[in-house]
């Protein structure tokens, strides 16, 4: 086990203040190393059920890691990821994958498949998981297609698409099983201020009309400041506080102040 | 001391991980786990079969034309030109074809295989079908070993012909030394069915070998596109000795002992 340095935690209150739902998503004490670089290092945070939560943080600390323990793709060196009620870490493989079909995640920059049309990557988990016929398929995905405003380019490759389109045609596909729980990693890397504006609404729209535990990766304040119901603010591989957003922009905590802010002076520097 | 043994070491180490991987993907298709993705598996057959024959057929069909003008020149300077179709028989079915098949998969399939993979291992396609529930490496790899066993006993066997047409012509044709029925009959009596089937499994073997290694390479890429590079120079490196050594291998295994020409001594 790697040594924590407890000085590194000082602005770490660790506070998690009540969103008054239970948690869909838990991590407890969850350490994560790779070679020598210590990245979650004592992580324990809980994103509330059927809200759109967000991990804040600097770069390069674990909020990418944290959505891959979310779903499987990694497990922790120690302690636990708790999912709708199932440990992460304790499934087997079968179960991780029938679990998995509760979920619904949007990549960076959306791993559309390269091989396929837009039409038949949304297609895809329906074909896959379903047993239903093409006339209903074709239904689900024009809506969902029509949805993100790609309704007219059914028939694009991904290699035709802009980054932006890439990433709304991720979000359909990920929305095509009705997902309970869906996880965007940074939305909007890489988009221009406005597009990444108007992710961010159609993020707030479709979780109004679906409902959902909506989880998003991000270190842009303004996109938090659009969409986040709660936040859980990251920083060397543990929580510094989490709470309902409101209450986090209002934090007296010198870190989440200055990183909310976007200010140059604090705790935070280049290091 | 232990820098001396730190290479074997991750070569024995990496040649398990390989072998991990085979075994895991080999399980899926005799498992029957890979035929919930049959459909994928016809695609990838499809695929197979239109990208790659053509280039696999004019290979074997071009060694099987050397097969014949070697043999036809060889014998005829030693005063047997009767008996190039013996050459021409073993040259085209135990040996050459078999490489030429190999070197064709390695080059054309085993190459495209890592590209494709890696390409989808870097743009997260692949843990995008992880997190739709979708077993990757079944999805993925199993399917190609499969659509690999549907279709190449059939491309091999269609493209040995090509070559025996092309010793044929060689010989006969071209060259001209030998009779149409003296060439055949000599030819014919060289080989009999089960030499077939030798050939078949020798090339089988060197086909799975390679769809498993571009597997491997494509699907643990990592590092970027420089990554994807550097692992598809691997799988040609590792394809290329295991087609000779599988190629060694058989010919010492299936026909060492042949009664007519015995190879082992």
């Amino acid at each position: 086990m790697a040594v924590v340095k407890e000085e590194e935690f000082e602005f770490h209150t660790g506070q998690n203040r009540p969103a008054g739902v239970p948690d869909a998503i838990q991590f407890i004490d969850v350490h994560k190393t790779f070679g020598s670089n210590q990245v979650l290092r004592g992580l324990s945070m809980g994103l509330p059920e059927g809200k759109v939560s967000m991990i804040l943080g600097p770069s390069g600390t674990g909020k990418s890691v944290c959505i891959k323990h979310i779903v499987g793709l990694m497990y922790p060196d120690s302690g636990d990821v708790v999912v709708a009620g199932h440990s992460i870490p304790s499934l087997s493989d079968d179960d991780l994958f029938e679990l998995r079909k509760k979920f619904g995640v949007l990549f960076q920059d959306g791993a559309l498949f390269g091989s396929l049309n837009l039409y038949d990557n949304v297609a895809f988990p329906l074909r896959q998981h379903t047993e239903k016929g093409e006339d209903e398929i074709a239904e689900i995905v024009n809506r969902r297609l029509s949805e993100v405003g790609l309704g007219n380019a059914n028939e694009k490759m991904p290699n035709e698409l802009s980054g932006g389109m890439r990433k709304r045609a991720g979000f359909a596909r990920s929305l095509v099983l009705d997902p309970e729980i869906v996880l965007f990693d940074e939305p909007d890397s890489g988009l221009d201020p406005v597009r990444t504006a108007l992710l961010c609404e159609l993020i707030k729209e479709v979780h109004a009309e679906n409902g959902g535990t909506y989880v998003v990766i991000t270190h842009d304040i303004m996109s938090a400041r659009r969409v986040a119901e709660y936040i859980a603010v990251l920083w060397r591989g543990r929580i510094v506080e989490a709470g309902p957003s409101q209450e986090l922009f209002e934090s007296e905590n010198e870190f989440v102040r200055q990183f909310l802010a976007g200010e140059s002076s604090g705790p935070l520097g280049m290091e | 001391m232990n820098e001396l043994f730190a290479l074997p070491r991750e070569w024995l180490a990496a040649t398990g991980e390989i072998g991990r991987f085979m075994g895991t993907v080999m399980g899926d298709v005799w498992g029957g786990r890979v035929l919930h993705f049959f459909g994928e598996s016809l695609r990838q057959a499809g695929i197979l079969i239109v990208s790659s024959t053509l280039v696999i057929w004019a290979l074997m069909f071009i060694l099987g034309l050397i097969c014949g003008t070697e043999g036809a020149y060889f014998l005829e300077a030693n005063g047997a030109p009767a008996y190039a179709g013996v050459f021409a028989a073993w040259c085209d079915l135990r040996e050459i074809i078999p490489y030429a098949f190999g070197y064709m998969m390695a080059a054309k399939v085993g190459t495209g295989i890592v590209a494709e993979l890696g390409a989808m291992r870097i743009s997260d396609e692949i843990d995008a079908l992880e997190v739709m529930g979708i077993d990757s490496m079944t999805f993925l790899c199993a399917t190609r070993l499969l659509a690999a066993w549907i279709v190449l006993p059939f491309l091999y066997l269609a493209g040995m012909g090509g070559a025996f047409l092309a010793s044929y012509i060689a010989v006969v044709q071209q060259v001209g030394f030998v009779s149409s029925g003296g060439y055949l009959l000599i030819f014919w009596e060289f080989q009999n069915p089960p030499d077939f089937l030798f050939s078949l499994i020798k090339a089988m073997v060197m086909a799975t070998a390679i769809v498993l290694v571009g597997c491997y390479y494509g699907y643990n890429a990592g590092g970027g596109p420089v990554g994807v590079g550097t692992a598809t120079a691997k799988s040609m490196v590792l394809n290329l000795v295991l087609v000779h050594l599988i190629g060694m291998l058989g010919t010492q295994v299936f026909w060492g002992n042949n009664p007519n020409a015995p190879i082992g001594g």
